[in-house]
């Protein structure tokens, strides 16, 4: 197995780790909240109407929870047919929102909020290898988490930078790190080096603000 | 005395559900929904059990073992893992968990755990217990010392 295949099928390893975990989480909810509905009928006639209100919140976290099963089944699914075409169009906000929606885990795991934003809402289409940007916004990600300490925010905003479509990586937060102290730490981050080579064969460009926590990737 | 359970997971709707069958089976349920809290409850209340999940935002599970190992030694504990895999309970099991379970878990074999890990925290007590009461018959001066 190449370098490259090891290093895809690493990150398809994460990704599915993550969310096969959030799946268990749904299944063990649903589980308990039947077993619930099932103790509470096996319950004395007498004493089930003392129990009716939590039947039925049981019944409705069933519904909330199979929403969020699907949910999740349905962007897994869009996320594991990246691999089918080097080469797609995406509209860039709606793949950042995607995107965001699929490792909110790793942040939250973290204390840190992740979040999907647009400059001015505009629309941007770009035509690019979408397992190659999904591994390069991971990357990003990654870095960022390995950093920045808890309570912070990560934003993914879609923006137009020099004419070319571009997510900027903008990072925020009270008790986060001097300018100097963060970049040093993302360049000292595993997840860095495979950013700058995965970014190298997306054709993309990294670029760093020194005066503030924030990077782009410029596509072109 | 009803078995004093401490149930520690951050998906909120889980715990709600899981402590209601737990109530309905008779054991007094505390509930925490992160790692932090969790530490700050044991400090300050006594538990015969704690079933504590691996995978938390901030303090993690085993993290949280080990400071539930530290101030309530005999407090058995009871891992939940959502992992595939059981490397993060083995490692909770050599931190000295009393048992794991995998998420979703069989009610039953949970109840079933909890009464094995309770049964073992009071015969550790009754050891103690049995132990200061021989040392304090050989020696009554002890007694003060333990004060």
């Amino acid at each position: 197995m190449n370098q490259e295949t090891e290093k895809t099928l690493a990150f398809f390893g994460r990704m599915t780790a993550n969310l096969t975990h959030e799946f268990k989480n749904i299944l063990a909810i649903i589980q308990e909240s039947a077993g619930l509905m099932e103790d509470i009928m096996a319950i004395s006639p007498l004493a089930r109407d003392k129990y009716q209100e939590r039947f039925n919140n049981s019944m409705n976290t069933i519904k909330n929870q199979l929403q969020r099963g699907m949910e999740m089944a349905s962007r897994f699914n869009r996320f594991a047919h990246t691999p089918d075409h080097n080469s797609a169009e995406l509209e860039l906000g709606e793949t950042m929102v995607h995107f965001c929606t699929l490792t909110e885990r790793f942040a939250r795991l973290k204390h840190i909020t992740l979040q999907a934003d647009s400059q001015k809402g505009q629309e941007i289409k770009i035509t690019t290898n979408p397992l190659l940007l999904y591994m390069v916004l991971f990357y990003s990600l990654d870095a960022c988490l390995s950093v920045l300490p808890a309570q912070c925010e990560i934003r993914l905003i879609s923006a137009k930078k020099d004419e070319n479509a571009a997510v900027k990586i903008a990072c925020t937060g009270k008790q986060a790190p001097s300018p100097e102290q963060f970049f040093t730490g993302l360049r000292q981050s595993n997840a860095w080096g495979e950013l700058e080579n995965t970014a190298a064969q997306l054709n993309a460009e990294l670029k760093c603000n020194t005066d503030d926590l924030c990077f782009y990737l410029i596509l072109k | 005395m009803k078995t004093r359970v401490l149930l520690v997971d951050d998906e909120q709707q889980f715990v709600e559900q899981l402590s209601e069958r737990l109530k309905i089976r008779d054991y007094d349920v505390s509930v925490c929904f992160s790692g932090e809290e969790a530490v700050e409850n044991i400090r300050q209340y006594l538990y015969d059990v704690v079933i504590l999940d691996v995978a938390m935002p901030g303090m993690d599970g085993n993290e949280v073992l080990k400071r539930i190992k530290q101030h309530r030694p005999l407090t058995e504990v009871i891992m939940l893992t959502g992992h595939a895999t059981v490397e993060s309970a083995i490692d909770g099991m050599k931190q000295g968990a009393f048992d794991y379970l995998m998420k979703p878990c069989d009610t039953e074999e949970l109840v079933k755990k909890i009464h094995n890990a309770y049964q073992r925290k009071a015969e550790q007590e009754e050891r103690i217990r049995a132990a200061k009461t021989e040392r304090y018959s050989t020696s009554p001066w002890s007694a003060l010392e333990d004060k």
